[in-house]
């Protein structure tokens, strides 16, 4: 998972690629040369960002009649959402019944 | 990527601290079945009613003031009591598991944010 981590964070370092992300959030999916109308490199440079972009599972491709559709992976963000939703769940529960427990006991130990 | 919640208990340190620590008590809150083994590296295990279990180590113990256990999936739960003028403040932060999973998707959130 080391390299994982690492070609996440070259992928997310460079500003290009960072907006080439920014480009495809806005949209279902774009065409290597609709990005390269948006992102002010060479086609052969978006090329090679979004194969970066790939390799670090943040973007994925699919090919569509002759042209391949490139779109973001969103589900490293949706499980991201779901843990915290899940575990900040969790611990309001819980953080609720330590305090109805302290509560309890103090009421307890004054009425006896 | 983790998470924070606090609460105050109308209580005092020491038995917000009894409350988090002392198996008889995390029974009446936390966990069906709780074993907890107050020292650092040693063993905690967490039943519940529905046959859920979870075992995890104790990372650090300071008496009254922070308890930290690593669960076997990695995820880390630090717990710190602090004093307040309503009693004793409970913070919680729960780590994820995965480390790196973690650090991806901070480095995505933050991104996202951005």
């Amino acid at each position: 998972m080391g390299s994982g981590v690492d070609r996440v964070f070259d992928a997310l370092a460079d500003p290009t690629r960072r907006f080439v992300l920014e480009v495809l959030a806005g949209r279902e999916s774009a065409s290597q040369s609709e990005l390269a109308a948006r992102v002010p490199v060479t086609r052969q440079a978006v090329a090679k960002h979004l194969s970066t972009l790939a390799a670090a599972g943040l973007v994925r491709s699919e090919r569509r009649g002759r042209e391949t559709r490139y779109a973001l992976e969103g589900t490293p963000l949706e499980e991201a959402a779901a843990w915290l939703d899940r575990v900040g769940t969790e611990w309001d529960g819980r953080l609720a019944a330590l305090a109805r427990h302290v509560e309890e006991r103090a009421s307890a130990e004054t009425s006896t | 990527m983790e998470v924070q919640r606090e609460i105050v208990l109308p209580t005092t340190r020491e038995d917000a601290w009894e409350a988090l620590t002392e198996p008889s008590r995390l029974e009446q809150w936390f966990a069906t079945e709780v074993e907890l083994d107050l020292r650092e590296g040693g063993a905690a295990v967490f039943r519940w009613g529905d046959g859920d279990s979870r075992h995890a180590e104790v990372v650090t113990v300071e008496d009254e003031e922070r308890l930290v256990l690593r669960f076997e999936d990695d995820g880390v739960v630090d717990l710190r009591l602090a004093d307040d003028a309503e009693g004793t403040r409970v913070l919680v932060r729960e780590t994820s598991p995965g480390w790196s999973t973690a650090l991806e998707l901070s480095a995505l959130a933050s991104w996202a944010a951005a």
